[in-house]
């Protein structure tokens, strides 16, 4: 009995340590190894298929695209397409696609696996959940002939080169495509960029390869092969952890730092602070007009003037971002006018809150014809909404109303509780540089048209603008429109401008990110000797 | 003389917390919601306990957040004893085959990890306090059960139920008028122990983030809440964390009093 | 009187057959009040998959067809149950891999926690245990048995999040030392798990051997001289250990609690902290199935407990 005893101990001490062992042996980084934490783990990484920002991180480096863009001046260079013409009437563009270029499974890339591509992404079966949507009106995609292909629109569609310049409409194998089909492709992509796809565990890790074959970068990348051998990208969800790994050597660079974390890296000796500043929506709260008590146009602008958006932003961020006063970050394609209907007042919206009929109840909460002014409030869990999302509560309470406050776990979750309606206000909001996006937001069709309005002037706007592909002058005036509308309206409480807090080691060097922000440019990066 | 002194403290800081918590609006006068200084600031005049990672108070957070913690507790302990009591009781006194169908589920349902059992409950309902409540109250009740059926066994082995029952009563008048009293004793000590598993599962599940609006103060919650900024502010794990640590111990120092 | 022999005691290999039919009646009820928790309280998953866009209206009643959800619950219990005894856990809902290969790749980490907590709760269980009884008068018994009602009493939140607050005010006051790599590792979460599972077995082990110290054999061994220390102390500790053992098979439970608090506090992977994601995300097959899990290796250490004990103890056959 003793002796089995002592064998049974010395069998769990040696699975005990073995444990250690292997949890104490970090990635011992050679110098042509970089480790990347990538925050959010997505439900799937076919960029065709799947919505999720996070799987660019790694993937635009492993595919090409039609065209770039240039990260600081917004222009839309050559990429896989060595030029392109528009017809007059801007419904049809015709690519020349460049004869030199080869997918990571040595098959040739040409006007055919482009067409396979955008089949791939616009087979309804296929579901593709954001490069789809991407394409706007279009009709067809042709092969004219082995390097020329020609994409006809039904109307013109000002966002399309914005689209085509992403990884969601990155160029894959169409022998990869077919032999692994929809559900397993994930798991085996191919493309033809500078870094190959070697594989992907989920929740767990992602790695990626040099390709040696690399030479037909765009004029954006600065160097025409990739220096680092080999890149891991870790899935760190908790942002608690993630300066930690940093600190810990788990990773080399990490994005999505919290403010407070970030403030404990800037300028120290062997860690540094990116700040990327993310064009698209702004952090924002979305008020239903469809649901009392936010039907009521001056309640919500109450609600707006009730609230010290500033003071939030410092307290959540500190200095890292920007406070937001439109529906687009200001770092945007289109700057959007201040409105004073923004600025904090917490006595004029308690006086229009009374001049609407809800008066000062007892225990402080305002009633109207016997109903307390009660709201419901949704934010999703990432990006610091949770927390935003209590002090906006704190200050609607303070004005006198009895606040709900539902944190959404996921995406999923809060799609669930939108389509069920029962909220005032919600929290979300996407990236893109190009404007189009408030189309489905504020759009009467719109997907996410999730403030239910419905109000001409914006439809017409926002469908004028799309197709305006001639003057990107008369196109910023008209999202000024939009955006003062918007204001007017009162649909949206924004909070802050969206600045990713990119923590990386010093040994990391030429880190640079695309135009859309969240994506580094992996082909750059070098590692300091 | 030493032994008197160890036996008062638990039951003063029972006494304290629930006096404070019931007196919160009067003793703090700020809301307990709204950001009074800078994030995290240390201890100070103005905020006695410091200011948590919103620049809230947390001596307001605590006292609003007790009440929180000790009256869901309060209320999963109640569903608990009355499941379980229920559960238990029935199974004494029925004896035979209901005592085993009884002793079987609980037994089952005890093969589930109380806290797995409790955080799939939530998982079901969606989380929030009406989730918790039920959770906490649920999962404790087979434990209960067993332990209210030892009890009740004990007591119907006194000769004078045998009596009774010889007499012709019958058996819900006998357990009514007959064992019940003499179990509430035992049962008291039982239900103050549970209360302190109660407010434990209550603690743990809000701290895994299953308990709903983050903006209400709650001991679980701010534990959790508190654990980001651990090395740079302590304080604000530090106040639930020693809150929570001495409320468990002095109901557990109850209840082995009362037991005995 | 002597007593009649028993003709209807049963032989051994009758008790460990009953033992282990009583264990999967268990296992099954507690698989069953699983699947029922989640299947009642309602929720759809399919709409979960709706509302992501992952599916059209026609592809999510094709997904509920595929994967059995318009079926009455009985059915679909079955099914449930079929797959179990094949080890198919059913999909994740969230990446749509196999729940099993999902929770297969978080149990080396968890393990390794489990295992480690589970002997460091031994040794501070019997440590406390046996300082509590064996010097049960002077301070050090007194400070032992406080030490086993903190562990019995305190939440593995509180002690958690505690230990790192000492850790890093430890480190601050020794200059140099890596505070970080220590966080990281194995130590801590091990002894804050086992720390908090201590409790029972150290209780156990001191009325035990306060127990077996009064016995008259000791005692008498004591009058005959023998050297108070070890070898005495071994004695009376030997018939204290059976319930221990069984204790600690029973501990599995709680350590699986423990695992998902601790593996939370330290942001460690593992099943704990998939267990409260999967939860979180809504991604009910895999939450079913790590408690299912877990149901099973309890019941199957409370088997594996008794069985011990019998072979220990035979005088204990006759009570099954």
């Amino acid at each position: 009995m003793i002796r089995h005893n002592r064998v049974f101990v010395a069998v769990l001490v040696a699975a005990v340590l073995s444990g250690v062992t292997i949890g104490c042996a970090s990635q011992s980084a050679g110098d042509s190894l970089v480790s990347y934490g990538l925050t959010l783990s997505p439900t799937g990484i076919d960029p065709h298929l799947n919505a999720s920002l996070e799987l660019g991180i790694p993937l635009s480096s492993v595919y090409d695209t039609l065209v770039f863009q240039d990260p600081e001046t917004g222009a839309f260079v050559p990429g896989l397409a060595q030029e392109w013409t528009v017809s007059a009437d801007g419904l049809e563009y015709t690519f020349s696609l460049r004869h030199d270029v080869t997918f990571h499974d040595g098959t040739p890339f040409n006007a055919e696996a482009v067409v396979t591509n955008f089949d791939y992404v616009l087979n309804p079966d296929n579901h593709s959940q954001r490069a789809a949507f991407m394409m706007g009106p279009i009709e067809g995609v042709q092969a004219v002939d082995e390097y020329t292909v020609r994409l006809s629109l039904g109307q013109p569609f000002a966002p399309l080169l914005d689209s085509l310049s992403q990884v969601y409409l990155g160029m894959a194998s169409p022998l990869a495509l077919e032999q692994w089909g929809p559900a397993e492709y994930q798991f085996h992509q191919i493309g033809t960029g500078p870094y190959r796809f070697l594989e992907y565990v989920p929740d767990d890790h992602l790695s990626l390869v040099r390709n040696p074959d690399y030479n037909w970068g765009p004029s954006i990348y600065k160097r025409s092969q990739g220096e680092v051998e080999s890149f891991v990208f870790k899935f760190y969800e908790d942002p608690a952890t993630r300066l930690l790994a940093l600190q810990g050597g788990q990773v080399d660079v990490i994005g999505e730092l919290p403010p407070r974390d970030a403030a404990q890296i800037e300028g120290s000796d062997a860690f540094d602070l990116l700040p990327v500043a993310i064009p698209g929506q702004p952090l924002q709260l979305m008020f239903n007009t469809r649901q009392p008590p936010t039907h009521d146009l001056q309640v919500r602008r109450a609600l707006i003037m009730g609230v010290d958006r500033a003071s939030i932003v410092r307290t959540v961020f500190g200095n890292y971002s920007p406070v937001a006063i439109g529906p687009l970050a200001s770092n945007g394609l289109s700057p959007t006018p201040t409105n004073a209907n923004l600025d904090f007042d917490q006595a004029a919206a308690r006086q229009i809150l009374l001049q609407a009929g809800w008066e000062a109840g007892l225990g402080g909460t305002r009633l109207r014809q016997g109903i307390p002014l009660a709201l419901d409030v949704v934010v999703p869990s990432w990006g610091s909404n949770p927390e935003v999302g209590q002090l906006i509560e704190a200050a609607w309470e303070e004005l006198g109303a009895q606040v709900r406050l539902t944190v959404a776990p996921g995406f999923g979750q809060l799609k669930e509780m939108q389509a069920a309606g029962d909220y005032n206000a919600i929290g979300y909001n996407t990236f893109g540089a190009d404007p189009d996006l408030l189309r489905s937001f504020f759009h009467s069709d719109g997907l996410y048209n999730w403030t239910g309005v419905d109000h001409d002037g914006l439809d017409r706007l926002l469908d004028q603008a799309a197709q305006t592909t001639g003057d990107p002058d008369t196109r910023r005036q008209l999202y000024e429109q939009v955006s003062s509308i918007i204001q007017d309206e009162a649909l949206i409480l924004p909070v802050r401008d969206y600045v990713d807090l990119i923590g990386y080691n010093r040994r990391v060097q030429g880190l640079q990110f695309s135009y859309q922000g969240w994506f580094p440019l992996l082909i750059d990066l070098r590692l300091a000797h | 003389m030493k032994r008197g002194w160890v036996t008062v403290l638990p039951g003063l800081w029972i006494g304290l917390v629930v006096l404070v918590s019931l007196a919160a609006p009067v003793l703090v006068h700020v809301s307990p919601l709204q950001p009074v200084a800078d994030p995290l600031s240390p201890p100070s005049v103005s905020a006695p306990l410091g200011t948590d990672s919103l620049g809230r108070d947390l001596w307001a957070r605590l006292l609003y957040g007790g009440r929180v913690s000790l009256g869901v507790s309060f209320l999963a302990v109640s569903l608990t004893i009355l499941l379980g009591g229920a559960a238990g009781m029935v199974a004494a006194m029925a004896g035979g085959w209901p005592d085993r169908v009884i002793l079987w589920l609980a037994n089952s349902a005890l093969a589930i990890p109380g806290l797995l059992l409790a955080m799939l409950l939530v998982a079901a309902v969606g989380p929030g306090v009406p989730a918790v409540v039920m959770a906490v109250g649920l999962g404790g009740a087979p434990g209960f059960a067993r332990l209210a059926r030892s009890v009740f066994l004990q007591v119907k082995q006194d000769g004078y139920i045998a009596a009774a029952a010889a007499l012709g009563a019958d058996l819900a008048w006998i357990s009514a008028r007959h064992v019940l009293p003499n179990a509430r004793p035992k049962l008291v000590s039982l239900t103050a122990t549970h209360y302190a598993w109660a407010l434990m599962g209550t603690v743990t599940l809000t701290f895994l983030g299953l308990g709903g609006d983050p903006a209400i103060p709650e001991w679980g919650a701010m534990l959790n809440a508190g654990r980001a900024d651990l090395i740079g502010a302590p304080w604000a794990a530090l106040w639930p964390a020693l809150a929570i640590s001495l409320t468990v111990l002095s109901v557990h120092a109850i209840a082995d009093r009362v037991g005995r | 009187m002597v007593p009649a022999p028993d003709r209807f005691a049963p032989g051994p290999l009758a008790a460990v057959f009953r033992r282990i039919l009583q264990g999967l009646l268990t296992a099954w009820a507690a698989v069953s009040l699983t699947f029922l928790a989640l299947r009642l309280a309602g929720g759809d998953p399919i709409a979960n998959l709706l509302a992501q866009g992952l599916a059209s209206p026609t592809q999510a009643s094709n997904l509920r067809r595929a994967l059995g959800l318009d079926q009455p619950i009985w059915t679909q219990y079955l099914h449930y149950l079929g797959g179990l005894v094949r080890g198919d856990l059913g999909v994740s809902l969230y990446t749509s891999r196999d729940v099993s290969t999902v929770i297969g790749e978080r149990i080396p980490p968890t393990a390794a926690l489990a295992s480690a907590g589970l002997i460091v709760a031994l040794l501070i269980g019997l440590i406390l245990g046996v300082t509590a009884a064996w010097s049960s008068r002077r301070p050090i018994g007194i400070v032992a048995g406080l030490l086993s009602s903190l562990a019995l009493t305190l939440p593995v939140a509180v002690t958690g999040v505690l230990s790192i607050l000492g850790l890093s005010l430890a480190f601050r006051a020794i200059p140099g030392a890596d505070f970080l790599a220590n966080l990281q590792s194995l130590v801590l979460p091990a002894f804050v798990l086992g720390f908090a599972s201590s409790g029972g077995i150290a209780r156990l082990v001191q009325t035990g051997l306060t127990e077996s110290l009064n016995k008259p054999y000791i005692l008498a061994a004591k009058a005959r001289g023998l050297p108070v220390g070890a070898r005495l102390l071994w004695h009376a500790l030997r018939p204290a250990l059976p319930p221990v053992i069984s204790l600690t098979a029973l501990e599995a439970s709680f350590l699986f609690s423990g695992t998902v608090v601790t593996e939370t506090v330290f942001s460690r992977p593992g099943l704990g902290r998939l267990l409260v994601t999967s939860i979180l995300r809504g991604d009910f097959p895999v939450a079913q199935g790590i408690v299912v899990m877990a149901a099973l290796v309890y019941t199957g250490g409370h088997i594996l407990a008794d069985l011990l004990a019998l072979a220990i103890d035979p005088r204990l056959r006759r009570l099954i």
